[in-house]
C-alpha cells in the first residue's frame, strides 16, 4: 500500500494540504503522474506506488501529490525533500520527448524495506510525468531545484530531516554517471544560487534593521514636530512647516506606516495652490522649464516628491475625463486604478497613491472630484455633475406606472439612467436618505416614491 | 521656567519663549541634515540589497513572503507608493500593483457567478492560467498582499475567513454572522437546506429563510430546486468547487 512506502499528506477538511510551519507553496501543477522508473530496479518499483493524474505542489519542504479526484482510490502523499537524492536536470531532447509529455526524474532515498527516508541507505528513481496542458517543465524544474537546495526545512521553525547542517549538496549526492560536463555546471549553477540565498538572507536581515533604526528615529522626529507644533505659533512655524514636509517626504521615500502619511494629501502640501503655480508645475512636468526645476522647487516650496504628486494628480485629471463620460457621469475608484494602470503598463502607481492623488485636487483648479458614499464606495466624478439631476431622473422613473405598482431595483435605475447599478444603487440609496424615496420591500432592494413627503401635516384632512 | 506673576514674570516668560523658539528653530535644523543623512545612508544600502537580490525577490515565492513579514514587523511598507525607495530601487511595485488589477479583473469576470465571494484558491488559480506567460510565480501569500493594498480604494475588497477558507469579497455588501455560519456549513458539501441550517445551527424557521434570502439576493447564493426529494439546495459558489468547471474558460 503507498502507505507504507510513502509519508502520507495530511489534508484539511476542504483538502487543502497543511503546511508544516515556515513551509511555502512554490509550484502547483496538475495532471501529474508520481510513478518510479521501471527500467532500474524492478523489486524496488513493484512497492512503490503508481500515482496516476493528481495534482502537485511543491513546497519549500516537501513534494506533495493530491489524488485529483474525490473518488481516486490513492491517497495524499508526501516526499519530503530531505528525502531526495538527486534530481536529473533536463536530459536530450529527441523526436520521442517531443511529443510526449515532458518528465522529471529524481531519486528518492529509502531503507532497504523501502519505505522513504531522508537517511536512508538506497535510492528509488521516480518520475513524474507533467501531464497538464499548461505545464513549463523547465520552470517546475528550476523550482524544484531552488527548492531543494534552499534546504528550508533545516532552518529553525521548520520541520526537519536531521540535524545535520552541513553544506548544500553534501552526502546526499549519489554519485552521478552521465551526460557529467552539462550535469555539473548545472548543478553548480543551483549551488550558487542556493549560497547567494543565504547571502540573501543574511542581506535581507542586515537590511531590516538598518530600516528599524530609520523607523525610530522618524517616531523622534514625530514626536517632536507634535510638541513643536503646539508650543510655536508665527514665524517660527514656517521652519517647522519646511521640515514637516520633508519630514513626510523622508516617511513615503522609506514607506514607513504612519498616522502622518495617512492623513491627507491636504495636510502635506498644506496651501493652496495658485493659479500661477499649476501653471508652472504643468510646464515643468511637460519639461518645457527642467533646467530651473531645481529654482522652481524652492519657489513653489513644495519638495521634489511632491512635484511628482502634483504631476500625478494633473495627469490624473486629465486622464478620467473619458473614462468618466463613459461611465455615465461617474465612475468607481477601483476601476479607473485598473483603467490608469493598464494604460500606464509600467511605473504603475499604487492604490495609496491613486487616492492621494485625488485628494489632491482640492489644492488643483481641476474640473473633478472625489466623492465618498456612507458605504465606503469611492467614485470620481465630475464637479458640474448635479445631484439634483439624477435626483430629478430618478423621480420620473419612479413615477411612472410599473414603477408605482412594483418599484424600481438598481438595475432599472442603471439601464434607465445609463450608469453602472453600483453607482445606481448609491444614487438610490442617497434619495431614500433624503426622504424622496421608500423602500419597502422584504428583500430590500426596491425603491417607491415616497407619498408621505407629499402630505402636509397641516392640512391632513 | 516657572512663571512669575505681574509684567516682569511676563516678560521672562516672553524672553524664554524666545529662547527656546531659538534653540527649538537649531535643533529642527539639526535634526533635518541628520534624516537627511540616514536617509541617504539606507538608500545605498537598498541600492546595494536590489543589486544583489532583486532577482531573488522576483523568482521566489518563499523569499518574497519572508521578506514582507521582515516589512511588517518593522513598520515599513514596501508597497505603499511607486516613489519610494522600495518601489524604485527593488522594483516590486509594479508585480504587486500588476496583480491587484488582474485580481479586480477576475472578482469582476466571476461575480455574475459568485455574487462578488471568491474562494482564494480558486482567484489563485484563475491568476495563475491568467498569467501563464509571466516569468514569476504567485503565491497564495502575494495575493493576499495584493488585496490589502486595494483595500484603500473603497470598494469593498477584504479577505474573510470561513471556516478554513479564505473568502475575496469584492463589493461592498456585509456579511453578517448569520451569514458567515451559513457559508461555513455549506462548505462541507457546497450546499445547504433549510432543514439543515434549522437543525445544525438550531435556528427558527423564520430566522434560516431570511439569512438565506438575504444571501440569494445579494448574488451570493443559487437555488437548485431539480432533486427527487423536492428539498430546495442552496448553492454557494464561492465556498463549493462548482465554480471551477462553469465559465471559468472564458476568462
Amino acid at each position: 500500500m503507498a502507505g507504507n512506502i510513502l509519508p502520507k499528506a495530511e489534508l484539511t477538511t476542504s483538502g487543502r494540504p497543511v503546511l508544516h510551519p515556515g513551509e511555502v507553496e512554490s509550484s502547483l501543477l496538475s495532471s501529474v503522474d508520481l510513478l518510479p522508473e521501471q527500467e532500474h530496479n524492478p523489486a524496488a518499483a513493484a512497492s512503490f506506488p503508481h500515482l496516476k493524474s493528481g495534482l502537485l505542489i511543491l513546497t519549500n519542504h516537501r513534494l506533495l501529490w493530491l489524488p485529483e479526484s474525490a473518488t481516486a482510490t490513492a491517497s495524499p502523499v508526501a516526499i519530503p525533500l530531505a528525502a531526495v537524492a538527486h534530481i536529473s536536470s533536463s536530459s536530450k531532447k529527441s523526436i520521442k520527448t517531443m511529443f510526449a509529455s515532458p518528465r522529471v526524474r529524481f531519486r528518492v532515498s529509502t531503507t532497504p524495506q523501502g519505505r522513504v527516508d531522508p537517511g536512508g541507505s538506497q535510492s528509488v528513481p521516480v518520475m513524474l510525468v507533467l501531464r497538464g496542458k499548461s505545464t513549463d517543465p523547465d520552470s517546475f524544474l528550476g523550482r524544484f531545484f531552488e527548492a531543494w537546495r534552499g534546504r528550508a526545512w533545516e532552518a529553525p521553525g521548520g520541520s526537519g530531516s536531521g540535524a545535520s547542517t552541513s553544506g548544500p549538496g553534501d552526502g546526499l549526492r549519489a554519485p552521478v554517471v552521465g551526460v557529467a560536463g552539462i550535469l555539473r555546471k548545472e548543478q553548480e549553477m543551483w549551488e550558487s544560487t542556493d549560497k547567494s540565498l543565504q547571502d540573501a538572507f543574511q542581506d535581507l536581515n542586515a537590511l531590516m534593521s538598518k530600516a528599524k533604526e530609520m523607523v525610530m528615529l522618524a517616531e523622534k522626529m514625530r514626536l517632536k514636530l507634535l510638541s513643536g507644533s503646539n508650543n510655536q505659533t508665527g514665524a517660527a512655524n514656517d521652519e517647522e512647516m519646511g521640515s514637516k514636509e520633508e519630514m513626510q517626504d523622508w516617511l513615503l521615500s522609506v514607506g514607513i506606516v504612519s498616522p502622518v502619511t495617512k492623513e491627507s494629501a491636504g495636510a502635506l502640501y498644506h496651501q493652496q495652490l495658485s493659479r500661477q503655480s499649476i501653471v508652472l508645475i504643468s510646464l515643468l512636468q511637460k519639461e518645457v522649464l527642467s533646467e530651473f526645476k531645481e529654482d522652481m522647487i524652492a519657489q513653489l516650496e513644495i519638495t521634489e516628491i511632491g512635484l511628482l504628486s502634483y504631476f500625478l494628480g494633473i495627469e490624473l485629471a486629465d486622464f478620467v475625463k473619458i473614462p468618466i463620460e463613459r461611465a455615465g457621469g461617474m465612475i468607481n475608484l477601483i476601476d479607473i486604478y485598473c483603467v490608469f494602470n493598464r494604460a500606464r503598463g509600467t511605473e504603475l502607481i499604487s492604490p495609496d497613491d491613486l487616492l492621494q492623488a485625488c485628494i489632491l485636487w482640492e489644492k488643483l483648479d481641476v474640473p473633478v472630484m472625489l466623492r465618498k458614499f456612507d458605504s465606503g464606495v469611492m467614485v470620481i466624478q465630475n464637479k458640474s455633475h448635479s445631484d439634483d439631476e439624477v435626483f430629478a431622473r430618478i423621480k420620473s422613473l419612479v413615477l411612472k406606472p410599473d414603477a408605482l405598482r412594483s418599484g424600481v431595483s438598481a438595475s432599472d435605475a442603471a439601464m434607465t439612467l445609463g450608469i453602472a447599478p453600483a453607482m445606481a444603487k448609491e444614487h438610490l440609496l442617497t434619495a431614500e436618505s433624503k426622504g424622496m424615496l421608500l423602500d419597502v420591500s422584504p428583500d430590500g432592494f426596491r425603491f417607491y416614491i415616497n407619498l408621505f413627503q407629499e402630505i402636509d401635516l397641516h392640512d391632513v384632512y | 521656567m516657572r512663571r512669575r506673576p505681574g509684567i516682569g514674570g511676563l516678560q521672562n516668560a516672553a524672553a524664554a519663549r524666545d529662547q527656546f523658539r531659538a534653540l527649538g528653530d537649531n535643533v529642527a535644523k539639526l535634526r533635518t541634515d541628520l534624516m537627511k543623512e540616514q536617509l541617504s545612508t539606507f538608500r545605498s544600502q537598498l541600492e546595494d540589497f536590489a543589486r544583489k537580490h532583486k532577482n531573488d525577490i522576483r523568482k521566489n515565492p518563499a523569499f518574497r513572503s519572508q521578506f514582507h513579514e521582515m516589512c511588517a514587523k518593522v513598520g515599513v511598507d514596501p508597497l505603499a507608493s511607486n516613489k519610494g525607495f522600495w518601489a524604485e530601487l527593488l522594483g516590486i511595485g509594479d508585480f504587486y500593483y500588476e496583480l491587484g488589477v488582474q485580481i479586480v479583473d477576475i472578482c469582476l469576470a466571476t461575480r455574475p457567478l459568485n455574487g462578488g465571494l471568491i474562494n482564494l484558491e480558486e482567484l489563485c488559480k484563475l491568476l495563475r492560467q491568467r498569467r501563464k506567460t509571466a516569468r514569476e510565480a504567485v503565491s497564495e501569500d502575494d495575493c493576499l498582499r495584493a488585496i490589502s493594498k486595494l483595500k484603500v480604494l473603497g470598494s469593498g475588497f477584504e479577505v474573510i475567513s470561513v471556516g478554513k477558507r479564505k473568502l475575496v469579497r469584492s463589493v461592498p455588501t456585509e456579511l453578517n454572522k448569520d451569514h458567515n455560519e451559513i457559508l461555513e456549513l455549506a462548505q462541507v458539501q457546497g450546499f445547504v437546506t433549510v432543514e439543515e441550517v434549522e437543525r445544525r445551527l438550531t435556528w427558527s424557521s423564520g430566522r434560516a429563510i431570511d439569512a438565506l434570502d438575504s444571501l440569494l439576493d445579494e448574488g451570493l447564493a443559487m437555488i437548485d430546486d431539480g432533486h427527487r426529494d423536492g428539498k430546495r439546495r442552496y448553492w454557494f459558489p464561492c465556498v463549493s468547487s462548482i465554480s471551477s468547471f462553469v465559465g471559468t474558460d472564458t476568462l
